[in-house]
């Protein structure tokens, strides 16, 4: 099944212009909060209505603006879970599952397979209150997928769990994914979370999407600044490139074998995927390679981060080091370091105005 | 003790309000007659009177007022919030100038009072006119009470009931009204007891005709201006206070143990 969105509209004084599809894959909508993840949700659900566009939910024009198409909430066969899950209070787990289709012997049926997939078997009779979060949103699930359902919608459904809970709930999406075959579009503005469950990634950001990959190529190949900056990466210097070579603050470096940009670029490097070598007074420097001091280190916990200064061409780097070979290293004793940026892991991206 | 001296103001509020009751049954009980007041058929047919029109006004409340209050609660339009407000006014007018504006409407010169009557029809000073002086009234109760416990459910349980398929209608009755049941039944209880005193506006939109526009409240001020005087009028007032809280209680107990919220 398919779910096809090309929407744009106005809420308040937001305005965004989102297209996307997806097919059967978990594709995770990342941005930070205010980003257009919800709103986007929503109007795949038919909770909003944007002011132009088309949705396409299992090849069922379920909107689209033009021919005055809009089916309402309960035709569109979208599974919707939100943050906290929004059981009802008053009725018992079954009948917050089964609302609505009590007597669908298809319903039953489906809810008996659930319990056992969602590992809520016991609970039949217990109140929302009466559930931990994890509970919660399992339950949700079960609400969303007991019905003949297209499209699963899920906003930030783990990010009101502690970490513990939301690992285990993770593994579950996983699987759950496995065994239903349906598109899963999956809100978080969590980067771990996103680079655990997708198979796609939609980078959302003022209400666009600023790219639209699989999760290894957002993650290497950012196509923008912004992207980078969002996904978490933490070097990123203005340079000029040339084809394969990159000057960056006087430095010239080799890029990954498949850039063909020239001119004005950014460049850009994850702190872990910059490495640390001893300085031998009287080798040459390989590619890629320049000298450089620690002048910060902070601590956190299972990894460093440390803040090394160029001593001539190059630029100011922010290194990742895990807490074993910076002991092993023995980084704390020594202040000059070769810092390498891999040509591989260096990221270009067209400077946009 | 001085840890405790704090309970001394509450205590003394408390007793501001039970203490005038006692009062009154003390008062009653000296000086008046409550067995005569209670053989008398006209206590029986005041509180008849009372009890039919308070339940009447609390029936049309409920059965117009859920659905404007749940209207301006999910309408996102300003206006609604204006007209939320403007139907808290009798909540603050004096009774008998709600009164005063029901006579310009439905009285005999009234914008309506006037083609009604040409068409033979006549509202004040009617058993009729005493239900909707005290809808005027005590409805506001309700509406605002009802709105209030609209306006504050969560709209995601709605949206979420949509997606799953849940009609307009079965989303209102299985899941909105039972998360709104609370503010429905005290907004009820206030209603009618707020219907059961109405006293100023019945006055003079509905006067006080003895079997027909003459409720408790009414009949009590008739007995204080009687011959009868305080000692008459103790004894009624005894009468409505004990039914009242009877009632009260039973509204209590059914709203609790009916309420599909539990």
């Amino acid at each position: 099944m398919t779910v096809e969105i090309e929407i744009a509209g106005a809420v308040g004084g937001f305005t965004y212009d989102v297209t996307l599809s997806a097919g059967d894959e978990l594709l995770v909508l990342y941005g930070h909060s205010g980003a257009g993840k919800t709103v986007t949700l929503r109007a795949v659900a038919g909770l909003e209505r944007p002011q132009r566009g088309r949705i396409a939910i299992a090849d069922t024009v379920v909107f689209d603006a033009a021919r005055g198409i809009a089916l309402p909430p309960q035709a569109r066969r979208a599974g919707y879970v939100v943050q906290d899950a929004a059981l009802f209070p008053h009725l018992d787990v079954r009948h917050n599952v089964l609302i609505g289709v009590e007597r669908s012997a298809e319903a039953q049926r489906r809810w008996a397979d659930l319990r056992a997939l969602l590992r809520i078997e016991d609970l039949d009779d217990r109140r929302p209150h009466q559930l931990s979060g994890g509970q919660q949103q399992r339950v949700a699930l079960a609400r969303a997928l007991v019905r003949p359902t297209h499209v699963l919608l899920l906003d930030e459904p783990f990010s009101a769990l502690d970490e513990a809970l939301r690992e285990g709930l993770r593994s579950e999406l996983v699987r759950l994914h496995r065994e239903l075959a349906l598109p899963i579009l999956f809100v978080t503005h969590d980067l771990r979370e996103a680079h655990l469950l997708a198979d796609r990634i939609a980078v959302i950001d003022g209400g666009r999407i600023l790219q639209l990959d699989t999760r290894d190529r957002v993650f290497r190949r950012p196509l923008s600044r912004r992207v980078a900056e969002l996904t978490g990466v933490r070097n990123l210097w203005p340079g000029t490139a040339d084809g394969r070579d990159v000057v960056v603050a006087g430095l010239p470096l080799r890029l990954p074998d498949d850039s063909r940009l020239n001119g004005p670029v950014d460049v850009g490097i994850r702190s872990e995927r910059c490495n640390l070598r001893r300085l031998h007074p009287d080798g040459d420097l390989p590619e890629n390679c320049f000298v450089a001091g620690v002048v910060e280190d902070l601590a956190f916990g299972n990894t460093h981060t440390l803040v090394l200064e160029p001593e001539a061409a190059g630029p100011r780097v922010l290194v990742e080091v895990a807490a074993r070979p910076y002991e092993v290293l023995r980084v704390a004793d020594v202040h000059r370091w070769v810092v390498e940026l891999p040509a591989d892991d260096l990221q270009i991206m067209r400077r946009l105005p | 003790m001085l840890r405790h001296a704090w309970v001394v103001l509450p205590a003394a509020f408390a007793l501001f309000f039970i203490v005038p009751l006692v009062g009154l049954l003390v008062r009653a009980a000296s000086d008046g007659d409550v067995g005569a007041q209670l053989r008398a058929g006209s206590t029986w047919t005041a509180l008849r009177l009372s009890v039919m029109t308070a339940t009447f006004a609390l029936a049309l409340a409920i059965v117009l007022g859920t659905p404007l209050a749940y209207a301006l609660a999910s309408s996102r339009a300003s206006w609604a919030r204006l007209a939320a407000t403007l139907l808290d006014l009798p909540l603050v007018l004096p009774p008998v100038v709600s009164g005063i504006a029901l006579l310009t409407v439905f009285g005999r010169r009234g914008y309506l009072g006037e083609p009604l009557a040409e068409a033979g029809i006549s509202l004040s000073f009617t058993t009729a006119a005493v239900v909707i002086a005290q809808l005027f009234v005590a409805g506001p109760y309700y509406l605002r009470s009802a709105y209030a416990g609209f306006a504050g459910t969560d709209p995601r349980f709605q949206g979420v009931a949509y997606t799953l398929g849940l009609s307009r209608w079965t989303t209102f009755r299985r899941v909105t009204l039972p998360l709104v049941w609370p503010s429905l039944a005290g907004g009820a209880v206030l209603c009618w007891a707020r219907a059961l005193g109405e006293l100023g506006a019945t006055l003079l939109f509905a006067g006080s005709l003895p079997g027909k526009t003459q409720t408790m409240p009414l009949a009590i001020v008739t007995a204080f201006e009687s011959s009868a005087g305080l000692a008459g009028a103790v004894s009624i007032a005894v009468i409505l206070v004990g039914f009242a809280l009877l009632l009260l209680l039973l509204l209590h107990r059914y709203t609790n143990a009916v309420g599909p919220y539990r």
